[in-house]
């Protein structure tokens, strides 16, 4: 049997999705009004959430929304029992806050590192002066012509940074996430009424 | 040995430079993308959680279980789909100019683009002379990616997949508790089934004349 070498996408089923996938997007763009951003406000807000929304913040947010909605989801979930509802309840806030709690952390402290061993000779130390390149210092420096306080700089040290802490993550996910988890579902399934044994 | 070190040093190089084309460009596909990773590797140990809980009574695990393999699979179906499709669609609303700052009005203006706004087909990142605008279009491009990739993730984590697995979870502890009574059932131990061809034996061999209903 010959097998096509043919992409998907030149395929006429690829093609029909392609001019499907198109026409939603045109259709979509028309629906959606258009807006110039004259306020410097408005344009500073973006600039900033482009450079300070790191992996890191970005799972804390996740976390404190999950708070308030999987939560509110969960106890309205009247397809369960009573009993099963509150313990359902009491698992995804011991989930949310164990997960956000490494999440956050491990992000956090991961990105931290390689920011502080990705130099480039345009990096500036606290006394901004030139920091003084080393084989340790540039273990996670690309080969980039781009300036060290860049965007698409600080883009790469949290991307590599969020990619590490996931290896890490692999780990913790047992050792910490997982005991931790356990611990607060029954300590707050006790808080919510049930006991021990039940719960 | 030699060659060993340096290929290893040189594949790492090449990992560097591929993940700062990848991600230094477009932060949202890189939130995107170790996103779904993360999801994967939470769900297992989630899901290990509830099965090694030896606190959860049999009843809720039946329900837990399920919920946390639901949870896991919608998770990450429903981040990368949803949050890829959300994040897209926010990059075009820059990229075709319909969300633009008044230097890109500005520039789209003098080289007489603005009829193409809005076009699907439109881009203002590959245009000849984008350069000119590179820095306002970064400024806003970058939050709004970043931005998009995070409501998305919200939208599709914390409401569309908790409303869906608790549906498909519901289902399953049903199903799980009525297999559970149906075995708890005392089964019929006697009398066994017997085959037809016995039956016709006892029945020649037993003949009566009236039938019993």
């Amino acid at each position: 049997m010959r097998i096509s070498r043919r992409p998907i996408s030149s395929t006429p089923l690829g093609m029909a999705v392609k001019r499907f996938s198109k026409s939603v997007n045109q259709t979509l763009l028309n629906a959606m009004p258009d807006h110039i951003f004259t306020s410097e406000r408005a344009i500073k807000t973006f600039e900033r959430i482009g450079k300070y929304i790191s992996p890191a913040e970005n799972r804390a947010i996740l976390g404190a929304t999950a708070l308030g909605l999987q939560v509110g989801i969960d106890a309205m979930n009247h397809r369960v029992d009573e009993e099963t509802r509150k313990i359902s309840i009491a698992r995804t806030i011991a989930k949310i806050i164990a997960g956000t709690f490494t999440g956050f952390t491990i992000r956090k402290a991961l990105i931290k590192s390689v920011d502080a061993f990705s130099k480039l000779p345009s990096s500036l130390g606290k006394d901004g002066k030139p920091v003084q390149l080393t084989r340790l210092n540039t273990f996670f420096s690309p080969i980039t012509k781009v300036l060290a306080n860049s965007d698409e700089y600080q883009n790469y040290k949290n991307g590599l940074g969020n990619v590490l802490a996931l290896i890490v993550m692999t780990f913790t996910n047992f050792a910490i996430d997982l005991p931790l988890t356990r611990f607060l579902t029954n300590e707050f399934a006790e808080i919510g009424g049930l006991n021990n044994e039940k719960s | 040995m030699k060659n060993l070190s340096n290929l290893v040093s040189e594949s790492f190089m090449n990992i560097k430079n591929s993940l700062m084309r990848q991600f230094g460009e477009d932060p949202g596909k890189m939130l995107l993308h170790t996103g779904t990773l993360g999801w994967i590797l939470s769900s297992l140990a989630q899901v290990s959680a509830v099965v090694f809980n030896d606190k959860i009574p049999k009843k809720q695990k039946s329900f837990l279980i399920p919920q946390e393999i639901a949870d896991g699979c919608v998770n990450i179906a429903s981040f990368y789909l949803f949050t890829n499709s959300f994040t897209k669609f926010a990059n075009k609303m820059v990229s075709t100019g319909k969300w633009r700052t008044p230097a890109i009005d500005a520039f789209l203006k003098k080289y007489n683009l603005k009829k193409h706004i809005g076009s699907v087909d439109f881009n203002i990142k590959e245009l000849a002379n984008f350069d000119e605008i590179r820095p306002a279009y970064k400024a806003i491009a970058s939050g709004n990616a970043i931005a998009a990739s995070t409501i998305g993730s919200i939208i599709s984590c914390n409401i569309v997949t908790p409303i869906l697995r608790n549906k498909f979870a519901a289902d399953r502890q049903q199903k799980a508790i009525a297999r559970i009574e149906q075995n708890e059932k005392p089964k019929l131990c006697y009398p066994k089934g017997i085959s037809l061809d016995t039956f016709q034996r006892y029945a020649a061999a037993h003949s009566s004349n009236g039938m019993k209903i």
